[in-house]
């Protein structure tokens, strides 16, 4: 029971990271590898106003998310949008970035783990097992968020612009659709997402500098075994990633809980590098 | 054909000068750090060059290096520590158990295209990273083996023999690179389409040179044993093989001598940043990215163009 | 040759020995005044180094404003070493090969240390360790005394010795006043966690604990629920922790907010910070960990220590501190004893210590590892309360406090 539970937190958790990865992606073909550092950010803005400004919390997770997703969108433009050439330029100058942003945090903040208050302080106890309230709070939040993005994409003109750009970027420029600033927009969405993440993961996992690192290292997992570019499979993946690895957890030992993600990533690569719902081969 | 003799005269002896000036080097200052940070820029040298051989000719990004350094470097460990084997034992056996890996993971991986291959190998490396540390008991965990015995006791000479091994290996794999060997890997980036057209046995020459790259890595994680007398889970990071993408970047992609320039530059650089205390890592970043940014061709092999073309008429 | 030349070449040879001689002794006074410097590889991030670092700051200025030793001052010079071994072992070459320094004091993580080991021994320099755990370090004194005999442990007591301090806590309190015979062990891997768990575990049944679950998560955990559930649901009444590099942080949350009816304590090395309990919103409250002295009259020293490091740093000392303070005096004596600074006669000194610490009386055994024991080192058991407040609870002779239960376990 208790696997259910935390294994649809954990899962949640991946899935907000994978969505945003996947949608930049499936969009700009661009594997962002500074994706991780959006996370990061999120906690540590969410710690700064709170502590340090002393702002209310629902101001401060918002501010945070707002932030990371104007950095996100400066970074796109400054940074990765010169080199778009080059997919290993790409990944390098990202790479580079999430480094300099860790860097940052550290030098700022020092090594050690931050505090970020909770959201909601009291324990509740959902069909005998004991979960902290900010965990559930964090199922909720990435359901509505995921939920309302899958919306937006579906229903909206703007979403089917994404839509068309994802699928083919020339024609999409033909039908005057202003591609530019569709990446831009998707940046933001991808940054504000991961940046949520970070708010909501913050208070009960670890918030110190390298934390952008494993979250980066899931998500690729996942958008590769959901198949790059595509947001259900992100979803589904997220789950069964997020699932397996909480059932390695209790079954086995916490150690075992990283392999489980990185051999997966690998089989997938090997034996079906489209993933399970993408629709381009590992071109 | 005799241009071609040419340019192999010029380097060969550009390459002869700039062997004797790092040999000479650490004699002119008293004191063991220099040697110590010469050792360790002529190990990554040796990783460079393996890097660059396989990947900056085939343009199949191996993010993964650091998995054949760190079987290299544990397989030395172990050999020595657990077998009590003596350390020139290591050599060899490195280079075998890298060469197996190397075969066993380049089969599945290398008919997977771009990011897709370098995310197979990442993941390969990070698996390896993680079965070291729950495999505890053998592998000593976090802490890793340590108490191994060096190579040569004297750190000069030390230097000198892993500086001969690295002159070596570049000697060898420039060479390839110039010849048929060379020119397949290279038409193989270009149009994989075409080159089985043409009846080439790409997988063969894929595979083979990943064996290739990942003996020297192999090779490279034993002399590294050898010096810091203690491998770690940390030679199987991320970081190390990232570190190493950087060198050959900054050297040049594709040049080998350049990895070997790149290496030796960034090795001094991270030394050299060690004043700036905390800033060390985030100058070092911030440094890579204006690298990235402005010269992508790196810096190493542009310039050795400039100074050839010196004595050239236009 | 005329007479006035003879005289001018006498005045200029004259002219030219007085300088000589007046180069030789002002040389031979600077090298009197050359300072000695102490190397100090630790980890800078964390507390423990930089308390280790403000420590031995303490001490080197007490020391200089006595003049120095032997007519010579003393400076230090730090090296992060971070908890990486890769990076401890440069660490220590940067300072016996750069800094020439000559004497280190320093340590944190088992793991570096044991790395860096072969490299201070090419060194030939003394090293003092102030926080590492592990008895293999020390082994190696044992092992190959002529390479090793440069390493001294003057804290914390190795492994072996903390795990019969849990072990006594854990019949006495544990069993004995709180009657919890179910216990879970909960440790992080490495390797001085493996080197005390088996002695813990062994010691621990032979005092009649019923050991539910012993588990060894990774050092990187962030996310404790899986491992937390486990303990619930394995039967045990305590939980036994050894964390030193864990996430203690992110443990104790956890562990709070999902109300875990298990009472916690043990060894926790990043609990003992003091400001520990304020920055995760007093979520540690009743956890208890072991600590090698609190601001209490443990030796005559203990007190003044306490309250001359709270001038100089915002926090009160974690252990490392008690340590790197009692290893720069320890080294000051054996100099002075051995009448000089040369190496193997210093050892041969400090071999000798009996000296009155922060934390207890420190004396070294065969393998230059500190001895616990009445009146030496020892541990005491410390335990968060209301308000950030924390109490003694074992030895019973040192309490100044009662135990208190976790608040949603309270009746």
């Amino acid at each position: 029971m208790e696997i259910l539970i935390y294994g649809a937190v954990t899962s949640a958790i991946y899935a907000m990271l994978a969505v945003g990865f996947t949608l930049i992606f499936g969009v700009a073909r661009i594997l962002n590898l500074a994706h991780g550092s959006f996370y990061a950010l999120g906690a540590y803005l969410a710690y700064v106003l709170t502590t340090l400004a002393g702002l209310p919390l629902w101001l401060a997770a918002l501010l945070s998310i707002v932030i990371v997703a104007v950095f996100g969108v400066l970074v796109e433009k400054i940074l990765i949008r010169p080199l778009r050439a080059s997919q290993l330029g790409v990944l390098m100058i990202s790479l580079a970035t999430a480094l300099v942003v860790e860097q940052a945090l550290f030098l700022t903040f020092g090594s050690e783990y931050r505090n970020v208050p909770a959201f909601i302080e009291t324990k509740y106890n959902l069909f005998g097992v004991d979960v902290a309230g900010q965990r559930l709070l964090t199922l909720a939040v990435a359901t509505v968020s995921i939920g309302g993005l899958y919306g937006f994409i579906q229903f909206t003109r703007l979403g089917s612009a994404i839509l068309a750009i994802s699928q083919d970027p020339l024609a999409a420029k033909y039908m005057g659709i202003p591609s530019d600033r569709i990446f831009s927009l998707v940046m933001a969405i991808s940054a504000g997402l991961a940046a949520l993440a970070g708010v909501m993961a913050g208070p009960f996992l670890s918030v110190q500098p390298s934390m952008h690192l494993l979250p980066i290292v899931k998500a690729f997992a996942i958008v590769v075994v959901g198949g790059l570019g595509s947001i259900p499979g992100s979803i589904a993946a997220a789950f069964m990633l997020g699932y397996a690895e909480t059932i390695v957890a209790y079954m086995v030992s916490s150690s075992w809980t990283e392999i489980v993600s990185v051999l997966a990533t690998l089989l997938m690569l090997v034996f079906r590098p489209a993933g399970l719902f993408g629709k381009r081969a590992a071109f | 054909m005799k241009a071609f003799k040419g340019l192999d005269t010029l380097s060969s002896i550009g390459g002869l000068v700039a062997l004797l000036f790092l040999g000479v080097l650490p004699t002119l200052f008293t004191g063991k750090y220099l040697v110590g940070v010469l050792t360790v820029a002529a190990i990554y040298g040796i990783w460079a060059v393996s890097w660059d051989f396989m990947s900056g000719l085939t343009g199949r990004e191996n993010f993964g290096h650091s998995l054949f350094i760190g079987v290299g470097a544990y397989a030395a460990g172990f050999l020595n520590v657990h077998f009590g084997l003596g350390p020139w034992w290591s050599l060899p056996a490195s280079m075998l158990v890298a060469m197996v890996f190397a075969v066993v993971l380049g089969f599945p991986t290398l008919r997977l295209k771009g990011p897709y291959f370098a995310l197979a190998m990442l993941s390969s490396a990070v698996i390896m990273q993680r079965l070291m540390l729950i495999f505890w008991e053998y592998t000593g965990g976090e802490e890793g083996i340590h108490d191994i015995t060096p190579l040569i006791v004297n750190p000069l000479h030390y230097y000198w023999f892993v500086l001969a091994v690295l002159g070596g290996i570049t000697l060898l794999l420039s060479w390839m690179a110039r010849s048929r060997w060379g020119l397949i890997l290279r038409a193989i980036r270009g149009d994989e389409a075409t080159c089985l057209a043409a009846g080439l046995p790409i997988t063969t020459y894929k595979i083979m040179s990943l064996v290739i790259s990942a003996a020297f890595a192999g090779l490279g994680g034993a002399l590294y044993a050898h010096y810091q007398l203690q491998v770690s889970p940390q030679l199987f990071a991320v970081v190390t093989s990232i570190t190493i993408i950087t060198m050959v970047y900054v050297g040049g992609m594709g040049t080998i001598f350049g990895a070997v320039g790149g290496a030796l530059l960034l090795t001094v650089m991270t030394e050299s940043l060690r004043n700036f205390g905390e800033w060390r890592l985030m100058v070092y970043s911030l440094l890579l990215i204006f690298i990235l940014f402005f010269l992508p061709n790196g810096i190493i092999a542009p310039i050795w163009q400039k100074i050839r073309n010196l004595g050239r008429p236009s | 040759m005329t007479i006035a030349s003879v005289k001018k070449k006498f005045k200029s040879m004259l002219a030219a020995l007085l300088l000589c001689t007046g180069l030789l002794s002002s040389s031979v006074v600077l090298a009197q005044d050359k300072p000695v410097r102490i190397g100090v590889p630790t980890s800078v991030q964390l507390q423990v180094g930089r308390d280790t670092l403000t420590a031995v700051k303490m001490a080197v200025d007490e020391i200089n404003k006595k003049g120095g030793v032997l007519g010579r001052k003393f400076e230090f010079v730090s090296a992060d070493e971070t908890e990486n071994p890769e990076t401890g072992i440069s660490a220590i070459k940067k300072l016996t090969a750069d800094e020439k320094v000559d004497l280190l004091i320093g340590g944190y993580t088992s793991g570096v240390t044991l790395a860096q080991l072969p490299h201070i021994s090419a060194a030939k320099t003394i090293y003092l360790g102030v926080g590492a755990a592990s008895p293999s370090i020390t082994n190696k004194v044992k092992q190959d005394y002529d390479n090793y005999k440069y390493i001294f442990r003057v804290g914390p007591v190795n492994a072996a010795h903390q795990a019969r301090g849990l072990v006594d806590f854990i019949s006495k309190f544990v069993i004995g006043e709180l009657g919890y015979k179910k216990i879970a062990i909960v440790g992080e891997n490495a390797k001085w966690v493996q080197d005390l768990v088996p002695i813990l575990s062994k010691g621990a049944k032979d005092v009649g604990a019923d050991i539910r679950m012993t588990e060894l998560f990774d050092t990187q955990t962030s996310d404790f629920s899986p491992l937390l559930a486990k303990v619930k649901s394995s039967g045990a009444e305590y939980m036994v922790v050894v964390l030193s590099h864990a996430s203690s942080d992110v443990f104790a949350k956890q562990w709070h907010d999902a109300q875990v009816p298990v009472p916690y304590g043990g060894i926790d090395v990043k609990s003992m910070d003091g400001d520990f309990f304020n920055r995760i919103g007093g979520k540690s409250i009743s956890q208890i960990a072991a600590n090698f002295a609190v601001r209490a009259p443990i030796t005559k020293k203990t007190v003044p220590f306490f309250d001359e490091f709270k001038k100089n740093s915002s926090n009160f000392p974690v252990y490392s501190a008690f340590f790197a303070y009692d290893a720069v005096f320890i080294y000051a004596d054996a100099v002075k004893r051995a009448g000089s600074f040369e190496t193997d006669k210093v050892i041969k000194e400090l071999e000798k210590t009996k000296h009155e610490g922060v934390a207890g009386e420190i004396t070294f055994d065969e393998q230059h590892d500190v001895q616990a024991g009445p009146g030496k080192v020892n541990f005491m058991f410390v335990q968060w309360q209301d308000k950030g407040e924390r109490a003694v609870i074992y030895p019973k002779e040192l309490r100044t406090g009662k135990f208190i239960m976790p608040p949603w376990m309270k009746k």
